[in-house]
């Protein structure tokens, strides 16, 4: 919906704006977020293991938020690292 | 009754026959409790850890899918702590579809469209392309 806005309309003064990203959840239809899929969870990751803010991933509020719980559940169970360095 | 799913590492230390007998006595736990085990998945197995729990870098992996009643986790939790093969546990609730949710509304379609709004089955193109009318209009409304 939204996320054509960007490239769209461009703006005629100052710097371009990026392109609004979509959230990656949403695009895949997934309801659920498992803390088990580690390979996808590791994706919102950066390298030290820290969880990546929405502007940078992209993701809506809802899919963020249970992202960031399933990454949580995965640190506990030592499927992913709380740090990495 | 509620769904759960648990998995628990144990030590690759203990040797396969009393690994087994680890895993027996933790679903006779359950089931003993009233739950109900609707799977154990040992195909997990043997994995690394993401850090080191008790300066041991591998587990063995133990997933479980049952049903019981709410006061049970906290039961199995306390067994599993007790038990110092079993270097760590994560019992989580499976959450159903939530049915509170009501259905997003169907906006009828354009009157310019010969198929009436009533039909569902067909109705479905109309929806999107209504909505997608909607985020038009609000992305017009935000360039202001």
């Amino acid at each position: 919906m939204s996320e054509e806005r960007g490239e769209r309309r461009p703006r005629p003064r100052g710097g371009r704006r990026p392109r609004r990203k979509v959230c990656a959840f949403c695009v895949d239809k997934i309801a659920y977020i498992d803390y088990k899929d580690v390979n996808r969870l590791r994706r919102f990751t950066n390298e030290r293991g820290k969880i990546l803010p929405r502007r940078m991933s992209g993701n809506c509020a809802k899919h963020q938020r249970q992202l960031s719980e399933a990454i949580k559940r995965a640190r506990a169970i030592a499927l992913m690292p709380y740090t990495a360095d | 009754m509620n769904r759960y799913e648990m998995i628990y590492i144990i030590d690759t230390g203990l040797e396969e026959t009393a690994r087994k007998e680890l895993i027996e006595k933790v679903s006779a736990l359950i089931t003993a409790n009233g739950g109900e085990i609707e799977k154990v998945d040992e195909t997990w197995g043997k994995r690394r850890l993401a850090y080191a729990i008790d300066y041991k870098t591998e587990g063995w992996y133990v997933l479980v899918n049952f049903q019981a009643s709410p006061e049970l986790p906290r039961e199995l939790e306390r067994n599993l702590q007790i038990n110092e093969n079993i270097l760590r546990y994560l019992v989580v609730k499976l959450v159903e579809k939530r049915s509170a949710v009501k259905p997003r509304p169907v906006r009828p379609a354009a009157p310019a469209e010969e198929v009436p709004a009533e039909e569902a089955p067909v109705a479905e193109t109309p929806v999107t392309e209504a909505v997608a009318e909607v985020a038009e209009a609000a992305a017009d409304t935000d360039a202001e």
